[in-house]
């Protein structure tokens, strides 16, 4: 193809997209539309993922000891608990540290304190979980091993809540493709319809095309890009969209989490996922017009 | 070696029409030649199945040695931008101007843009549309698109010329004018092959006549007192 078939080319996609400006407007709004929705979770997933992942690494299981369970012994126990499995490290929090520690945590009202008695807060043991034995069940098995330690007064874990979440998040990957996927195949198909008629409004000067001699490749190319180019606009409107709802409304979006997701940093979609939400909608355009063209163009 | 052969090429268009019946001629390199011949009686027919538009039901078509009923694709594309095409009906492109129109089939072959106007622009002057170049086809008046026409089929210099009635909007000034335009780019080299149901044409033409009638081309000794009756 000659370089002036390029500009050939170019110049009939501009005369096109001017000249049926509000279908393809209409149809890039679908494809953004769409691709907004998938966007929308991939955000919340990442998110969501990331805030659980920094759970996730705050896991510890508490291990309250008897009252008369001195030093030496609860070193005892910190030495036998760190040699199971799934233990990473223990740590030992007599009373004296315990009190100190929920000092600290209440900041500038500690003065409520004042006057009680600092042996009242129990001493305990810390432990820190391998990455692997974070599930509920691996939790439960060592709660069990643990609690029936001799000098072991109570257990205390994170609720089987975050296991739920996880599954929240496993269910939102299944209903970003599933939902994704329809609503693909419904911008595939609309994509396909535009161009069939951009196509159809050029029938004639289509057959004109042919009689003066254009191959098969000047013909299509036209379409082609103009449904590539639907896409990458749908993507690139989508991208915006979904940027400007983060900005607008992400601080609102972390409140039901409350204190929970203090501290934790919203994030937009990194570069490499917005090249993958743009390249995702410039295929979904290249394939339906491939496929109008190819239907309606033979 | 001839140009365009035909050997007993018939069309017939479903269910049983004969268009064109067992039509064999030869047209050599360079010449210039009527096909005329009363209306139905076949002509754009047989330029149809010349520049493979329709395909034939019978019989064999060669231009310059290739065989033109197998072309199709690729092949059929690069042959066709041999030809220099004027339509009976014009099939000009309404929503582009005179000069996109006739440019269009030098962009086509890859002119650059600028070259493909200029070629476009000197060719509608030559036809008397030096003001109407950026007029859509649809305010133009029968006989200026007929001349848009004309100027997209002689635009990149075509070996061979098929011209379709392309005097039938014309006054008789502008009609031998475009034939004036015809007979030049003929003395280039180009082959002219112009069918017509206007005998009137004939009149000051010298070279070869082709004439049909209901589908079949009637002999030379047919011809000559046809000829000579206008
Ligand atoms: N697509 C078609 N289907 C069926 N019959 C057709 C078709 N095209 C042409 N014909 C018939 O073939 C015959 C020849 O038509 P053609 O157009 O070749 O005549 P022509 O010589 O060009 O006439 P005119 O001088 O009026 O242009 C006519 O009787 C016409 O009705
Ligand atoms: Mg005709």
């Amino acid at each position: 193809m000659k370089l002036a078939h390029v500009a050939f080319v170019a110049g009939r996609v501009a005369r096109s997209l001017r000249e049926l400006l509000w279908t393809h407007l209409l149809t890039a709004g679908v494809m953004a539309m769409t691709l907004l929705v998938f966007g929308g979770f991939l955000l919340i997933q990442e998110n969501v993922g990331q805030l659980v992942r920094g759970w996730g690494q705050e896991i510890h299981v508490f291990v309250y000891v008897d009252g008369n369970v001195d030093r030496a012994a609860a070193t005892g126990l910190r030495m036998r608990m760190e040699r199971y499995p799934e233990v990473r490290a223990a740590r030992y929090v007599s009373r004296e540290r315990a009190w100190e520690d929920f000092k600290s945590a209440l900041g500038s009202q500690s003065g409520i304190l004042e006057g009680l008695d600092p042996t009242m807060l129990p001493a305990s043991l810390e432990l820190e979980l391998y990455d692997g034995y974070r599930s509920r069940d691996a939790i439960a098995g060592l709660v069990e091993r643990v609690a029936a330690l001799e000098g072991v007064q109570e257990v205390e874990y994170p609720e089987a809540w975050l296991e739920r979440l996880r599954l929240l998040l496993m269910g939102m990957e299944w209903l970003k493709w599933v939902l994704g996927g329809v609503l693909f195949l419904v911008a595939f198909l609309i994509v396909g319809s535009t161009i069939k008629l951009a196509i159809v409004a050029r029938r004639d000067e289509i057959e004109i095309m042919q009689l003066v001699g254009a191959g098969t490749g000047l013909i299509r190319a036209p379409f082609i890009i103009e449904g590539m180019i639907q896409g990458l606009a749908g993507a690139a409107l989508a991208l915006g969209l979904l940027r400007a709802a983060f900005s607008f409304l992400g601080a609102e979006l972390l409140a039901p989490f409350g204190s929970l997701a203090a501290g934790a940093q919203l994030t937009f979609l990194n570069t490499w996922q917005c090249g993958e939400l743009l390249v995702l909608g410039w295929l979904l355009g290249t394939a339906g017009s491939v496929l109008s063209v190819r239907r309606f163009l033979a | 070696m001839s140009m365009i052969q035909l050997h007993s090429v018939s069309k017939v268009y479903p269910p049983d029409y004969a268009g064109v019946k067992d039509v064999t001629f030869q047209v050599e390199a360079g010449e210039f030649l009527f096909l005329c011949g009363p209306s139905g009686a076949g002509k754009t027919t047989l330029l149809r199945l010349l520049f493979r538009s329709e395909q034939a039901s019978e019989g064999q078509i060669l231009v310059d040695g290739r065989n033109v009923t197998r072309l199709k694709g690729a092949g059929l594309a690069a042959y066709r931008r041999k030809l220099g095409l004027v339509f009976q009906d014009f099939k000009l492109i309404p929503h582009m101007t005179a000069l996109e129109n006739v440019s269009l089939a030098a962009d086509v072959v890859g002119v650059p843009w600028r070259q493909s106007r200029r070629r476009g622009f000197r060719l509608l002057s030559e036809l008397g549309l030096k003001d109407k170049y950026g007029v859509l086809p649809p305010a133009l008046s029968g006989g200026e698109q007929q001349r848009v026409a004309i100027a997209r089929a002689l635009v990149n210099e075509p070996e061979i010329v098929l011209a379709d009635e392309p005097t039938g909007n014309l006054d008789p000034e502008r009609a031998a004018e475009s034939l004036r335009l015809f007979a030049r780019i003929n003395e280039e080299g180009t082959t002219v092959l112009i069918a017509t149901h206007d005998p009137r044409l004939l009149r000051s033409f010298d070279g070869r006549v082709l004439l049909m009638h209901q589908g079949r081309l009637l002999r030379r000794e047919d011809l000559e007192p046809a000829a000579s009756a206008t």
